[in-house]
């Protein structure tokens, strides 16, 4: 008996914890049947539901905002991890580079956002420097790289903001590393390169996982940066779902919550997907 | 997206706020409320409301866009109003769908009293929280400024062809117009027409905004191109909508693809339009107020040279009002507050393009001549456009399903989805 009630504490603290995303979930779900929120009707009908799922530009959204949340999460990783490869000993020059890297964590996304478009815009600092070279003769001939279709400045962006949060996880997890394993692994005669094939790189991507999962989901999520540099075909789905929330038509409004409960949906994949990969390397 | 988990989280919070409030006090079912407020102060002298409003403070949700504007209500207006009345204004941001949402979460939350006692709203947002019930009154009439307001005008006395019925008071008129500047387009298009050809032959140089101003501008088109604004007064009704459409539609596919970016994407607000409008990306900028760009440029936002420009198929102007929503904690405070904007020092001050540029909504007739010579004087030192010409291309605005469906549809039309 007391040993059930111990083993209910945890769970009972996961839920107070999850009360009120919870609580959240479920008025999206009230709101996307349209029972609750602005224009709802009171009666319970999919047809909210339904036309958000038949809209193309849902699945473009969701597609797109894939693509580039992947695409920033995966060069932040890769970025971080180089970083914490490279710059790993307590050298004087290892450590100042290491703090470096560190240096935009405090940034706020609204900001680099906004550093984005006055880097990369047509006719941003790049475009005049370009200019100044001669490589461009009007703003057009600059590639457009921010709300372009590529989503070249919204991942850059991103890249730039999520690398100093993977890197100080890197950091972490490569100074916790068992040193005794490498030196075990170094008795039995393994040499630098199989050392970080075997050891190395194999401890730092388990240790980052989680952090990464992270990344992906808050930039899949992500309003303030898709809001400032993306194109408005395909929408990302926070800034279509965003959209849909200020419809100046009321009786849209609940296509909001559809959306919100869709993004989470993913996220929520992703975290899944981790959850098995950890069960798998413990296996 | 995760605003609106977050929004949805904040009404939990809420919830369990209201739940814990239940428990020990039961007050807020024998409160008044603000609309039994409202009614109960316009019964008395208007001395008495200001009394009441003495010491108090008003929360006002408002648009915080525009430094401008930020500076002249945190500066002047709450100045004024601590000295006259000693009341304390606290400007916050919340506008438009975002205001209407956060409403009828309070609402749904069920508390007595909400936070803000003023909101500035228009046209569709008006239209919105009436539907759903947000806004308190009728109040305005019973302000005494009101009686200077130019009742006459139908860009004031009716918002989006809508009765304001007491239910929001005027404080500022503005007017649709085109920036372009006078060095790089010596000779701008007067007319949409010459606007189309001016396009075609300066491909990507011309783009309009994702937000209000662009579909402002596409209902310029609709009225230019679909019969006039007489063809869509009186209401919503899908025929005269589809007409009006497919004008718009077919202007736009005619032009799309010398558009900025090949009409591929479009600029989320006016300041991005702005700023692609400076740095000479493009060479037409738009704003929903004429005198918008002699503020800009005092700002350094717009290059000197910028100008206004009203195109002669007609340009649309509107007033925007104040509203109190129904669960304002403070009504007599929210009262002298919108007075004080229609006295006619306010609305003087507020018109100078060296603070604001927003335009009167007082009949200056009614004024006593030494306000009425003030108001001459400042129009006569605006280098904007001439009163006159405004007004005679001024066009009313009609009913707000036009602009949603318009805001909808190009939307459906810029992603290639059937409308």
């Amino acid at each position: 008996m007391q040993r059930a009630a111990l083993a209910l504490r945890p769970m009972l603290l996961a839920l107070v914890v999850a009360s009120p995303v919870l609580i959240g979930v479920l008025y999206a779900a009230l709101a996307s049947v349209g029972v609750a929120g602005a224009g709802a009707s009171g009666h319970v009908a999919l047809d909210r539901v339904v036309d958000v799922l038949s809209t193309r530009s849902t699945w473009r959204a969701i597609g797109w905002s894939l693509y580039v949340s992947a695409s920033a999460t995966l060069l932040a990783t890769l970025v971080a991890a180089a970083v914490a490869m490279r710059f790993g000993t307590i050298r004087r020059t290892d450590r100042a580079a290491r703090v470096l890297a560190t240096f935009p964590l405090p940034v706020p996304h609204l900001v680099a956002a906004a550093t984005a478009l006055m880097l990369f815009a047509q006719s941003g600092l790049l475009a005049r420097v370009l200019f100044a070279v001669g490589l461009i003769d009007v703003p057009a001939d600059m590639p457009a790289l921010v709300y372009d279709r590529a989503g070249v400045g919204l991942i850059l962006a991103l890249t730039w903001k999520e690398i100093p949060f993977l890197a100080v996880v890197a950091f972490a997890v490569r100074h916790s590393e068992h040193d005794a394993l490498s030196e075990a692994a170094r008795t039995l005669g393994a040499q630098p390169a199989q050392l970080r094939r075997l050891i190395t790189w194999p401890l730092l991507w388990r240790g980052m996982a989680p952090a990464v999962i992270a990344v992906f989901a808050f930039a899949l999520g992500s309003y303030e940066t898709a809001v400032l540099l993306a194109p408005v075909d395909p929408a990302p789905l926070a800034v279509l779902t965003m959209e849909r929330f200020a419809d100046p038509s009321l009786a849209r409004r609940g296509d909001a919550y559809v959306l919100a409960l869709v993004g989470l949906a993913l996220a929520a994949v992703a975290v899944a997907a981790h959850e098995w990969a950890r069960a798998r390397w413990s296996a | 997206m995760s605003r609106v988990v977050m929004n949805a989280c904040m009404l939990s919070v809420l919830a369990v706020a209201g739940l814990a409030a239940c428990g020990g006090d039961r007050g807020d079912a024998t409160q008044l409320t603000t609309t039994d407020e409202l009614a109960e102060l316009s019964a008395l002298p208007w001395d008495s409301v200001v009394t009441r409003a003495r010491g108090t403070r008003v929360t006002w949700r408002m648009w915080r866009g525009d430094p401008a504007i930020n500076a002249f209500i945190d500066g002047w207006v709450a100045e004024q109003l601590r000295e006259r009345y000693e009341i304390t204004l606290a400007a916050v941001e919340g506008q438009g769908a975002e205001l209407v949402n956060q409403f009828v979460l309070e609402r749904e939350a069920g508390r007595g009293r909400g936070t803000a006692s003023l909101v500035w709203i228009n046209g569709e947002t008006f239209s919105q929280m009436r539907a759903e019930s947000l806004l308190a009154g009728p109040w305005a009439g019973t302000l005494p400024n009101s009686r200077f307001v130019d009742s006459a005008s139908p860009i004031i006395a009716r918002d989006f062809e809508q009765d304001p019925a007491g239910f929001e008071s005027p404080w500022g008129a503005v007017q649709f117009a085109l920036i372009y500047d006078t060095v790089r387009t010596p000779e701008p298009p007067r007319t949409i027409n010459e606007l189309a050809d001016w396009i075609r032959a300066h491909p990507g140089r011309f783009t309009h905004d994702q937000s209000f101003t662009g579909v402002t501008f596409l209902k310029l088109l609709m009225y230019a191109r679909g019969g006039g604004v007489e063809t869509f007064a009186g209401g919503f009704t899908e025929e005269r909508y589809a007409r009006g459409r497919s004008a718009v539609f077919g202007w736009l596919d005619s032009v799309r693809g010398n558009f900025w970016r090949g009409g591929e994407t479009y600029p989320p607000d006016v300041a991005a339009m702005h700023r692609l409008f400076a740095n000479a990306e493009i060479d037409f900028s738009m704003s929903n107020n004429q005198h918008d760009v002699l503020n800009k440029v005092r700002q350094g936002v717009l290059p000197p040279t910028a100008r206004a420009l009203l195109l002669r198929d007609g340009t649309i102007a509107n007033a925007h009002y104040l509203g109190i929503p129904f669960n304002a904690p403070n009504a007599a405070g929210a009262m002298v507050v919108a007075d004080f904007l229609l006295s006619p020092e306010a609305q003087l001050r507020k018109l100078d393009p060296d603070v604001w540029a927003d335009g009167t909504v007082l009949d200056v007739s009614r004024l006593s001549a030494e306000w009425r010579g003030r108001f001459t004087a400042l129009e006569q030192a605006t280098v904007g456009i001439p009163g006159d010409s405004l007004r005679r291309y001024a066009r009313p605005e009609v009913a707000p399903t036009y602009h949603e469906r318009l805001q909808t549809d190009w939307r459906a039309w810029v992603r290639g989805e059937a409308r």
